[in-house]
């Protein structure tokens, strides 16, 4: 069974459905990204993480005569993405339910449909074309969740920046795809190929910043992050919540930009490291000062895949591993984060600090899956955040010891923030009586978040489920971008 | 083999604890009558600990010998670094271990009667077994690294509990600096454990110190220096010395247990862990030293003048445990052990009564000994605590957050002027806006459409407009105007150049020309 491009085909039917249908669409979202779900589960299961190198393989000739492939694939460091980007977008469905009362819901969740297949696209593709295919597919999507059910008033001019900038992200990416695929003698798109042969050193220095460049604006790297926080100000929860969740940027700087040119990422090294920790404590700074909720998550996730880039720098095994496992806990903790900043916006129609206050008299089992997940955020034992933290800040201390120790100082800021913010928001007195009157979390905002709760406990107890299935294909990796000169 | 029972220690209170939480969860609060079940089972949960470890202690003194590193299961293994459920039983952790459970399972009954109807009765029991989990596994890990899990939980349990009272102002307060401040002890402990896996030390308790005395001093210096500061940060000595007396915050029974008893000795049983290498290390004992003595002054002055019973009693420990660590700086690890020992059992109890003597003790407040008052500088340097909030705030707090501002602006002001603004401007952002607002009358000035903002938006708004000119003026007009005009003109002088060319004068004038150039 042709099971990745079930995934990717199964959403984009779905959002033609979803258009077409004119009642029920909340009903057949969650069909849709259920039976996706499963799909992405059973695919996970089928690969076998004692072989290196990409499994479930499809390919068939796509534009013949450029030598670019419809091609798909996945190893066990891409696989786990698969059920996770599923189990995030229908958690995303499940609380975006009011969005039946609003205009146009059907489009609304064919929009996520859409969505959803080109981040499975991005996730499975092994063509460095079609993988771009995919990469600027999201903008389409995203360009009108955003400007259409964004939550602010400017949300139309954020969506024209996020797609503007996004574009002139996706201009490197191409050429840096594009150098990479001329230097043989006949185009190579095909990512196994690219990463058999090796380009010369000369030509990988300049792949890889292109790369870099292109990938880091959507990851986001500091200084190019600024879009991050005004779409959260603005944009619609439901996309905050997979933008800043599913990390496509890192993912891209793992899957290619470091393979396709090792020499160049181990010689770039001091420029991985330095935007790594620039993005640590500019994103703990910057999320010690915010007010608003969306823009402080905004930034601790910049803090984090910060974090993930100096993990990736230090070329150990811990820092794969932990990269690939923090990307994953990471997108749980941001997504039900978000989620549940929905439900406040909802409720009081504002996620801004002077219009929030003791919530936890009213909304106590809100409170209480707040901290968890935020505990998550902060890498607490007996969570899914602990591991990917501890085996990050590991990486880096073998190999950048500075840098290690400005990590440490990016753990401290993130829990004074995330720390100082939740008390100012949901301990104390209530600040005004309409907080007293909002309703405790309803059954289906129960359901979700609780789902994600209980996953990301069972990742923190149960850590070598996820670390025995990558350890192979991250060796693997390693092998690839440390080997030798030829 | 019946040590493998030893990891049921840690698990039953962590399973109540985690079964609270799920009944909460999926049933809500059900008030009193829900107090039977919890009640119970955190007992029975401390009491099974406390019985399992009496039977393990009975077990030893039986064989006469510890049954030293119990390996259960591997828990979190990336390549060489190999992280495993193991426990080291030996005649540090057993006593210690069997203290924690005797007073944690004291405590449990002790606050089925206090904290009766009180509304977070669940939350208090759920965080309490949460806490005795935690401190089982901080005293009995077999290595640093389950150690670390456990000392990190038992802060965050500690966090929950000093703001048990979820709607008073200052126990919420309190309990984030008393969070923030451990987790400064926090990122010590990773740089003492992180740095050991990278000096290839193998984790467990006992081959770690074997290896370590392998490394030079300078190596082991740093890693031991890192553990140092957690153990400071945990037992609230100077320069970490201000959040413990913010921590009273919470119901007294917890206040009894975690800063009376257990958790502010957490530091002290790390250093005797730690004792061989300190012993490698000359330079942080005679550190550790001036700590414990600076600590012992700060508590024993503030203690003086304290008008809470909480709070003398809070400063009285800490310059009790300013002695252990003095004690464990010259070198007697031995008294050091021993008085933490009596120190932890006999500490619990005064706590757990103290809200009793506000009725047993008539009197007023003690005063101030006579021969403090006339000094004002020691005066005020007791009632203000040293002063250590206030050197807090002003080297750590306000530094952190001008920092931040600064970088807010820089965002803001820096890179947003570069790559533009999105709030602010009044500017239409689609052709259907811009109709309506031009409708109403309401139009922008400015004849475009859309006009760029920040430094490349203006660029390349500057560039559109120039391409503009280009068009409208070259190209788009027609006829004798524009670009048409323009190349009808071009035409007629090259057809011109090319008959003056034609005749044959001016051919011989060019080619004198070129030879005069030439010559």
């Amino acid at each position: 069974m042709p099971i990745l491009s079930l995934m990717v085909a199964l959403p984009l039917v779905g959002a033609v459905l979803l258009v077409a249908a004119g009642g029920r669409v909340y009903r057949l979202a969650l069909l849709m990204t259920g039976l996706e779900l499963i799909l992405a589960v059973v695919a996970a299961l089928q690969v076998d993480p004692a072989v290196t190198g990409f499994q479930l393989v499809e390919r068939h000739a796509w534009i013949p005569s450029l030598g670019i492939h419809y091609h798909v694939g996945v190893d066990a460091l891409s696989a786990l993405f698969l059920p996770l980007s599923a189990l995030l977008f229908g958690v995303v469905v499940m609380t975006s339910r009011h969005h039946l009362a609003r205009p146009m819901p059907g489009l609304f969740f064919a929009m996520l449909a859409l969505l959803e297949g080109a981040t499975m696209g991005v996730f499975v593709a092994l063509d460095t074309m079609f993988f771009f295919l995919f990469w600027e597919l999201t903008l389409v999507p995203t360009y009108f969740l955003v400007a259409l059910w964004g939550a602010g008033p400017y949300r139309r001019q954020a969506a024209t920046k996020y797609t503007l900038i996004m574009m002139a992200g996706g201009v490197p990416l191409l050429f840096g795809l594009l150098l990479a695929a001329l230097d043989h003698p006949v185009p190579l798109f095909d990512l196994p190929a690219l990463l058999a042969t090796p380009l010369p050193v000369s030509r990988q220095t300049a792949v890889f910043l292109l790369l870099l460049l292109g990938f880091g604006v959507k990851t986001p790297l500091v200084p190019l992050h600024t879009w991050l926080a005004t779409v959260a100000m603005e944009g619609p929860v439901a996309a905050v919540a997979i933008m800043t969740g599913l990390k496509l940027g890192a993912y891209g700087l793992l899957r290619f930009a470091i393979p396709i040119a090792p020499e160049a990422a181990r010689s770039f090294d001091w420029l991985l490291v330095a935007l790594g920790v620039a993005g640590i404590l500019m994103g703990g700074f910057a999320a010690l000062v915010q007010t608003n909720l969306r823009r402080l998550l905004a930034y601790a996730s910049i803090s984090h895949v910060g974090l993930v880039v100096l993990g990736l720098a230090s070329f150990t095994l811990q820092g794969v591993q932990g990269a690939v496992f923090q990307l994953l806990s990471f997108a749980l903790v941001s997504g039900g984060l978000y989620c549940l900043t929905g439900f406040l916006h909802q409720r009081f129609g504002s996620t801004d600090l002077i219009h929030l206050g003791g919530l936890v008299r009213s909304m106590p089992l809100a409170t209480a899956l707040f901290l968890f997940l935020g505990l998550g955020g902060l890498g607490i034992p007996l969570t899914a955040g602990f591991p990917g933290e501890l085996l990050l800040l590991l990486g880096a201390a073998q190999t950048h010891f500075g840098a290690f120790l400005a990590a440490l100082a990016g753990t401290i800021l993130g829990a004074a923030a995330f720390l100082v913010f939740y008390r100012n928001a949901f301990l104390g007195p209530p600040a005004h009586p309409d907080l007293v009157r909002g309703p405790d979390l309803l059954p289906h905002e129960r359901m979700a978040l609780g789902g994600v709760s209980l996953i990301l406990f069972l990742g923190g107890i149960l850590p070598s489920i996820i670390l025995d299935y990558t350890q192979g294909a991250a060796l693997g990796w390693l092998q690839g971008v440390t080997r030798p000169l030829p | 083999m019946v040590a493998v029972l030893i990891g049921l220690v840690p698990l039953l209170p962590l399973l109540v604890a985690l079964g609270i939480g799920i009944d909460r969860f999926l049933w809500g609060d059900r008030g009193e009558a829900g107090e039977g079940v919890m009640a119970r089972s955190a007992q029975a949960a401390a009491g099974g600990s406390l019985l399992l470890l009496l039977f393990l202690d009975l077990v030893a003194l039986g064989e006469g010998a510890f049954p030293g590193q119990v390996m259960l299961f591997p828990w979190l293994e990336s390549g060489s670094f190999r992280l495993a459920v193991s426990f080291t039983l030996d005649r540090l952790s057993l006593p210690m271990a069997t203290l924690v459970a005797v007073v944690g399972f004291l405590t449990v009954r002790f606050s089925v009667n206090y904290m009766h109807r009180e509304g977070g009765f669940a939350r208090f029991f759920a965080v309490l077994s949460l806490f005795l989990g935690a401190m089982f596994l901080l005293v009995l890990a077999g290595n640093p690294g389950l150690m670390f899990v456990g000392w990190e939980l038992a802060g965050v349990a500690s966090y929950l509990l000093i703001g048990y009272a979820v709607e008073r102002t200052t126990a919420v307060r309190n309990a984030t600096v008393a969070l923030v401040t451990n987790r400064f002890g926090d990122a010590g402990f990773l740089i003492g454990l992180l740095l050991a896996q990278r000096w290839a030390l193998p984790l467990e308790w006992s081959e770690l110190v074997a290896g370590a005395g392998e490394l030079d001093n300078l190596h082991v210096g740093v890693m031991t220096g890192g553990f140092l500061v957690a153990a400071l940060a945990k037992s609230a000595q100077l320069p970490f010395a201000a959040w413990i007396p913010r921590a009273l915050e919470g119901p007294t029974p917890s206040s009894a247990v975690f800063y009376g008893s257990l958790m502010v000795h957490a530091g002290v049983y790390f250093l005797l862990r730690l004792e061989p290498l300190l012993l490698t290390t000359p330079i942080l004992m005679v550190f550790l030293s001036l700590v414990g003595l600076l600590t012992i002054v700060h508590g024993a002055m503030v203690g003086l003048v304290q008008t809470d019973v909480k709070s003398a009693f809070i400063f009285s420990i800490q310059a009790q445990v300013g002695l252990m660590f003095l004690a464990c700086g010259v070198g007697w690890f031995e008294l050091a052990f021993w008085h933490m020992l009596a120190h932890a059992a006999w500490r619990a109890y005064p706590f757990l009564s103290a809200p009793s003597y506000m009725h047993l003790v008539q009197g007023r407040a003690r005063p101030v000994p006579a021969w403090l008052a006339p000094s004002l500088a020691l005066y005020a340097l007791a009632v203000r605590r040293s002063w250590l909030d206030a050197l807090g705030e002003m080297l750590i707090l306000r530094p952190a957050h001008a920092l931040a501002r600064d970088l807010q602006t820089f965002d803001e002001w820096g890179i947003d002027r570069v790559v533009g603004h999105t709030q602010g401007g009044g500017s239409p952002s689609s052709l259907g806006e811009w109709e309506s607002l031009s409708l109403s009358g309401h139009a922008p000035d400015s004849p475009e459409v859309a006009w760029g903002r920040g430094m490349l938006g203006r660029a390349l708004q500057r560039l559109a407009v120039g391409c503009n000119w280009f068009e409208e003026r070259l190209l788009l007009r027609s006829g004798r105007e524009g670009f048409d005009r323009f190349l009808l003109r071009l035409g007629h002088y090259l057809e011109l150049t090319d008959r003056l060319l034609a005749m044959p004068r001016y051919l011989l004038l060019l080619v004198i020309m070129t030879f005069v150039f030439l010559l």
